[in-house]
């Protein structure tokens, strides 16, 4: 117990990796299936350290998010806000689940996000793809989440991250 | 619960910051501030492309860099026995145009750049330049590559700015059709393949498959005659009240790294002291107003560069080695190939005429 340091640090490290992989470019095919590393992440670590990273996090996250897809500033910010919200009340439950059951939550989530952010620039006149093919971003994030769980929770605990 | 009252204010907090941003400007400064934040991650994303055009450069055979110096060279020799053409049709238009009373469309700088990275929205097509508020862009410049034009400045940042290019969607090109002259908006394909569709086209308009579509400069953003795309099908459907027109860009949106920014037509009038501050811009004008406002700079820099180019000749000459004897007047001489005014007048060719000789023993 006399270990001072939260190695907080860690967390903004897999973040700052999580915003390199978002805007790594992408072949034109494969747009549609780039999973959504930010509302991942952010999912992970509000399941794990609800006390530390919680809804205001998401929204600054969200707002560098727009800053870097160029979007309408808020935009992110509110659907990660809103990610962080569910994941904080179902956090207890989604700890008991088995990675399957958490990869249906995380497709159901970023499905939601993509979704959210799509209405929204919609709203705001910046969409206009009218098919629904972006949300296969969500069937690579759920398919890609069982790895991510099992490296962040690695990471969690070797650098005993509180 | 305390955690349904905080997403609520996030969530209406987020909409007045979106509703802000969206329809006023107080948050461009925010935005522009943030900017610096998300500087570094786009350049250490963009690393692996550097380090592969290192690797390119670093790792590459001697007799390579000879053949691709020589083939390197000759290309230049021909872009400038074309630029020497275009001199003289330059100089040619403008009296034409004096004659017309025509106000001179040819306009100033370019700023190099290169792409860093794409947006990764699959509803846009947008593309992140290494050049930003830092380097003078300005929201609206043109951006053009080897090939034709690219699209517009969006939104700048400090280091970095965002283009929308011609083939998004919600971009439209004012468009002319070289041969004939017909005029045209050519948007962005909304479909998978970046294409342009030429809108509101009457049937009876004389289109064919093949034809070269240039800027019409109408829409005052981009500057005329500069090739956009190539008309690639006609389609007239009877039941549509309109003939379908797709076109290819010319401009290579996706294999492109290096890209050029043109000067706002506009602030060339206005801030021409600047450009002797800001290195980067490379001067291609073609037309200089004597009788321009800001004539100092100008014929300052008239005066630098042959001044200039001669002397590195001289230093050049004592060496015995000179067998690029015309590859080395041509260069020399290139700053004075400019139509520096477009009828020089007598005094002003007993300057540069002597400077010849010179550049030759």
């Amino acid at each position: 117990m006399e270990q001072k340091t939260n190695a907080t640090w860690v967390v903004y490290l897999t973040f700052i990796v999580a915003f390199l992989l978002a805007i790594v470019p992408f072949p034109d095919w494969a747009l549609n299936y780039r999973p959504q590393w930010v509302a991942m992440v952010l999912i992970y670590w509000a399941m794990a350290l609800p006390y530390r990273v919680g809804i205001g996090f998401a929204w600054v996250t969200g707002l560098l998010v727009d800053i870097l897809d160029g979007s309408l500033l808020g935009l992110n910010a509110l659907a990660l806000a809103v990610i962080a919200y569910i994941t904080l009340s179902l956090h207890q439950r989604l700890r008991m689940f088995s990675s399957l059951q958490q990869s249906g939550v995380v497709l159901a989530m970023t499905g939601l996000y993509l979704m959210m952010t799509h209405w929204m620039k919609i709203a705001a006149n910046q969409a206009v793809t009218s098919d629904l093919l972006f949300l296969l971003g969500a069937l690579s994030s759920a398919f890609l989440w069982p790895w991510l769980f099992v490296l962040l929770r690695q990471m969690r605990r070797s650098f005993s991250v509180r | 619960m305390s955690l349904e009252y905080r997403i609520a204010a996030f969530v209406v907090f987020s909409l007045a910051v979106m509703f802000a941003d969206s329809r006023f400007d107080y948050l461009d400064r925010v935005r522009f501030a943030l900017g610096f934040l998300t500087a570094p991650i786009f350049w250490v994303a963009d690393t692996p492309a550097r380090v592969s055009y290192w690797i390119d450069d670093v790792f590459v055979s001697h007799s390579d860099l000879i053949a691709e110096n020589q083939s390197l060279r000759e290309e230049l020799l021909f872009a400038r026995r074309e630029l020497q053409l275009l001199a003289g049709l330059a100089s040619e238009n403008q009296r034409l145009r004096a004659l017309q009373e025509a106000s001179a469309s040819v306009e100033g700088h370019i700023l190099t750049a290169e792409i860093i990275n794409i947006s990764s929205d699959p509803g846009s097509r947008r593309v992140l330049i290494n050049r930003g508020a830092q380097h003078g862009v300005e929201t609206g410049q043109a951006l053009l590559d080897a090939y034709g034009l690219m699209g517009q400045v969006v939104e700048v940042l400090p280091f970095t700015s965002w283009v929308m290019l011609i083939t998004d969607s919600r971009h439209g090109t004012p468009v002319q059709v070289n041969r004939s002259g017909e005029r045209a908006i050519a948007r962005g394909s909304r479909g998978e393949i970046p294409e342009l569709e030429l809108e509101y086209v009457p049937d009876t308009s004389d289109i064919v498959v093949g034809d070269l579509l240039v800027s019409s400069g109408l829409g005052q953003r981009f500057p005329k005659d500069y090739p956009v795309a190539e008309v690639t099908s006609v389609v007239h459907d009877p039941g549509q009240p309109f003939a379908i027109i797709k076109a290819r860009p010319l401009a290579q949106m996706d294999r492109t790294r290096h890209v050029m920014l043109l000067e706002l037509p506009v602030k060339e009038a206005e801030v021409a002291p600047l450009d002797g501050s800001v290195p980067d811009w490379i001067d291609v004008t073609q037309a200089r107003k004597p009788e321009a406002g800001a004539s100092a700079d100008p014929t300052a820099r008239v005066e630098n560069d042959p001044a200039a180019a001669p002397q590195e000749a001289a230093l050049a000459t004592p060496g015995s080695d000179t067998p690029a004897d015309p590859n080395a007047v041509l260069t020399a001489e290139a700053p004075s190939d400019e139509p520096v005014e477009d009828m020089p007048l007598p005094s002003e060719l007993a300057d540069i005429v002597p400077e010849l000789p010179a550049a030759q023993d």
